[in-house]
């Protein structure tokens, strides 16, 4: 039994919606990176890191899943 | 690095040249012609034949499609080479030009075949279809077929065969005849050329086909002959070719005036005697001085000098952008951090253990040049990293611990084959949640400390202000961690490190007997310390905004443990889905075809994990430490006479 299941919930909604912000994100930017890589391929260092960067966004969204999951009771 | 200026007669130039190419030392920094003396130098007399004789080389090495450099070197005399090219390109034109005739003419043959064959259904002779007043012929493809009773009066004559229509009709009725077909889905094509029974002309266009078919097959076959026969000569010949035009360019590059010429540029500080030495001898004239500390008009270029251990990862530095000549290598930085974040996410001793073994077989297999040995040497390290925390801090092996976790003893691990390890796990990745993002905030404070550390040490060199900064940061750092320690606390990692290493830091400030803020029980020393951000107003106004930033980027290390429970929970999961239901049933067939998915389960794992951790590893390194020291922006020591290698 779940002591809160809006808490596990949350949770779900808050990695799904940290994940698509992500991915969105990333194919942006990846798509650029990839067409600026074409004229100029030394660009590949900055565009790695530039295509990471928004990787940040779900790494917060895990955060405060981890923290919404101890409000979770054990099972 | 020093400067070197070299200056001499200009008859000495060819000589010059070709030792200053044997030396490899001096990367040359480019005259441009501004002075009315020195001008920019001309190419030596030979370079116009030998750039002429490598362009015709490039253009046979083309046409013969030569790619991978032959097993068996073959050495090349310069004298030779003019000839040798000559008869080959000879040779070699000539075939690629019966090859294009032959391409030519097979490709007008395919297209005159696919035209005939839908009339060769028909057998009316091709003049049948030309030559009328009064006639218009509609000739097409067809979808359902068409009687000349559905042409509502129109006078016609239809011929068909499946798919295909020859239409017979006035031509003032044509529109009319057009409007009907369309209906049957008709789309018309031309009448070929030619004269006679289609069959016939079909017959021998295929039977010219195959006469050509066979005849580019055996020019094709002349060709790979000449291919074999030659590669080797062309590969080591476009090899010596480049070196000599190299050399023979290299004037370009230099201040020469009518009697004498001057080279610039920068060489190891510690090989200037031998330079000296050397071309002293020649009767050069040889000078060279080290760099002032003031900012010179131009940048010394960089000349990476690292243990060999630490080598295979300068192209990772190389990757985000070459050190400038004033800041400190981030190499071994870098090589330290970034396997260890690699091991630490894949935390496994299987998985560690493979790349290991992946590492091994580069080694001894791939060439010590090429982009693929660097790149296996560095996970090879992480694994290493891995294989240990593997060991002894998870115990885990292929996503399958050691022994079951305390609380779960139905869980798959190496106790359910009748194996039984020494070896307890310090943390179970699955249960362990609070630790792994414990030690992952921990990894965070060290190696953004050290980044601070190390980009005060490259500012009080030349902006003390900026220095200042810097410390501030790590105050600021310091603080933060200290403020998470301590709410963490409740977990068992977080109050050892509050308690043993953090022992000395002061719970509360001791004269106000103060041990919190409105109420709330906080250490108030760490605000303090947060407050030492604003140090960094010497760097710019709104530096202090960053402190959030800051943080924010300790935050961004929980990737460490998320990517580390994600895979080791992928992992399990497949075994657990295999192993309990496929191979533990002990049906023959299921059990083979488990097992084969278990070997291609854990391929995906690892490799998914070789990209994710590698590409994070990096990522924590560029992104959130380097920007705390590193400029970058340096020119890459090229010394004249040394080969480009390929780059990634």
């Amino acid at each position: 039994m779940v002591a809160d299941p809006f808490a596990a919930l949350s949770a779900a909604i808050t990695m799904a919606g940290t994940g698509i912000a992500t991915a969105w994100a990333e194919k942006v930017v990846g798509g650029a990176t990839v067409g600026a890589m074409a004229e100029k391929p030394e660009l590949f260092g900055r565009g790695l890191i530039l295509m990471v960067l928004p990787e940040t966004i779900v790494v917060f969204g895990l955060v405060i899943a981890l923290q919404l999951l101890s409000k979770v009771g054990a099972p | 690095m020093a400067r070197a200026l070299m200056a001499g007669p200009r008859d000495k130039l060819p000589s010059v040249i070709a030792t200053l190419h044997e030396m490899k030392l001096i990367h040359i920094i480019d005259h441009h012609g501004e002075d009315e003396t020195f001008r920019i130098g001309k190419p030596l007399p030979p370079a116009a034949d030998l750039s002429e004789n490598l362009v015709k080389l490039r253009s046979i090495a083309n046409l013969l499609a030569v790619k991978t450099p032959p097993k068996k070197k073959e050495t090349v005399r310069i004298e030779e080479l003019r000839g040798k090219i000559l008869t080959l390109e000879l040779n070699i034109t000539e075939e690629d030009a019966a090859r294009k005739k032959a391409e030519a003419l097979l490709s007008d043959l395919d297209r005159r075949i696919d035209e005939l064959r839908p009339f060769a259904a028909l057998e009316l002779a091709l003049e049948t279809y030309r030559g009328y007043g009064t006639i218009a012929v509609l000739v097409g493809h067809i979808v359902k077929e068409v009687s000349e009773a559905d042409f509502e009066g129109v006078p016609t004559e239809v011929f068909q065969a499946p798919g295909f229509v020859a239409v017979f009709a006035p031509k003032s009725a044509a529109d009319q005849v057009l409007g009907v077909l369309a209906k049957f889905g008709f789309t018309q094509i031309d009448i070929p050329t030619g004269e006679g029974n289609p069959e016939a002309l079909l017959d021998e266009a295929l039977a010219d086909l195959e006469k050509w078919k066979a005849r580019l097959e055996e020019i094709e076959g002349r060709l790979e002959t000449l291919r074999d026969r030659h590669a080797a000569f062309v590969v080591a010949a476009e090899e010596v070719l480049e070196v000599e035009v190299d050399k023979a360019e290299a004037p370009l590059r230099f201040a020469v005036s009518d009697h004498s010429f001057v080279i610039d540029g920068w060489l190891p500080s510690a090989r200037s005697a031998e330079l000296r030495e050397r071309f002293e001898a020649m009767g050069i004239f040889v000078e060279s001085e080290e760099p002032h500390r003031s900012h010179e008009p131009e940048e010394p270029p960089v000349l990476l000098r690292n243990p060999k251990p630490v080598r295979p990862f300068e192209f990772l530095v190389h990757l985000y952008s070459t050190p400038n000549y004033h800041e400190l290598d981030p190499t071994q930085f870098l090589s330290l951090a970034a396997p260890f974040f690699f091991g630490f996410m894949i935390g496994d001793a299987g998985y560690g253990a493979l790349f290991i073994a992946l590492g091994i077989v580069a080694m001894i297999r791939l060439n010590r040049e090429s982009i693929w040995w660097r790149i296996f040497m560095v996970t090879a390290i992480g694994g290493v990293w891995a294989l240990i925390l593997g060991l002894f801090i998870f115990g885990e092996a292929f996503g399958i611990p050691f022994h079951p976790p305390p609380a779960h003893l139905e869980e798959l691990s190496f106790e359910t084959f009748g194996i039984s390890i020494p070896l307890q796990p310090i943390i179970h990745k699955a249960f362990g949640v609070a630790d792994m993002v414990y030690l992952s905030i921990l990894f965070a404070a060290m190696h953004l400390g050290t980044a601070y550390i190390i980009g005060f040490v490259n500012e009080i060199r030349h902006n003390k202000k900026h220095a200042l900064a810097k410390l501030g940061w790590f105050l600021c750092l310091f603080g933060l961690f200290t403020l998470l320690t301590f709410s963490l606390r409740w977990n068992g990692i977080a109050l050892w490190v509050w308690n043993v290493p953090l022992g000395w830091f002061p719970r509360t400030i001791e004269p106000l007997g103060l041990s919190g803020f409105v109420g709330v029980k906080l250490p108030l020393v760490s605000l303090v310390l947060i407050f030492g951000a604003f140090l960094a107003l010497t760097e710019s106004v709104i530096a202090p905004i960053e402190i959030a930033g800051l943080l924010a980027n300790i935050m961004s290390y929980t990737r460490l443990a998320g990517l580390g429970i994600g895979k080791a929970a992928i992992a399990s999961a497949f075994n657990t889905i295999l192993f309990r239901g496929m191979i533990f049933p002990g049906q023959i067939g299921f059990v083979i075809l488990g097992i084969v998915f278990l070997i291609m389960a854990h391929l995906l794992v690892f490799l998914l994990g070789w990209i994710s951790a590698g590409i994070q590893a990096l990522r924590l390194n560029y992104v959130e430490a380097f920007i705390k020291f590193y400029k970058g922006n340096g020119t890459p020591f090229r010394p004249f006479g040394m080969r480009t290698t390929q780059e990634v």
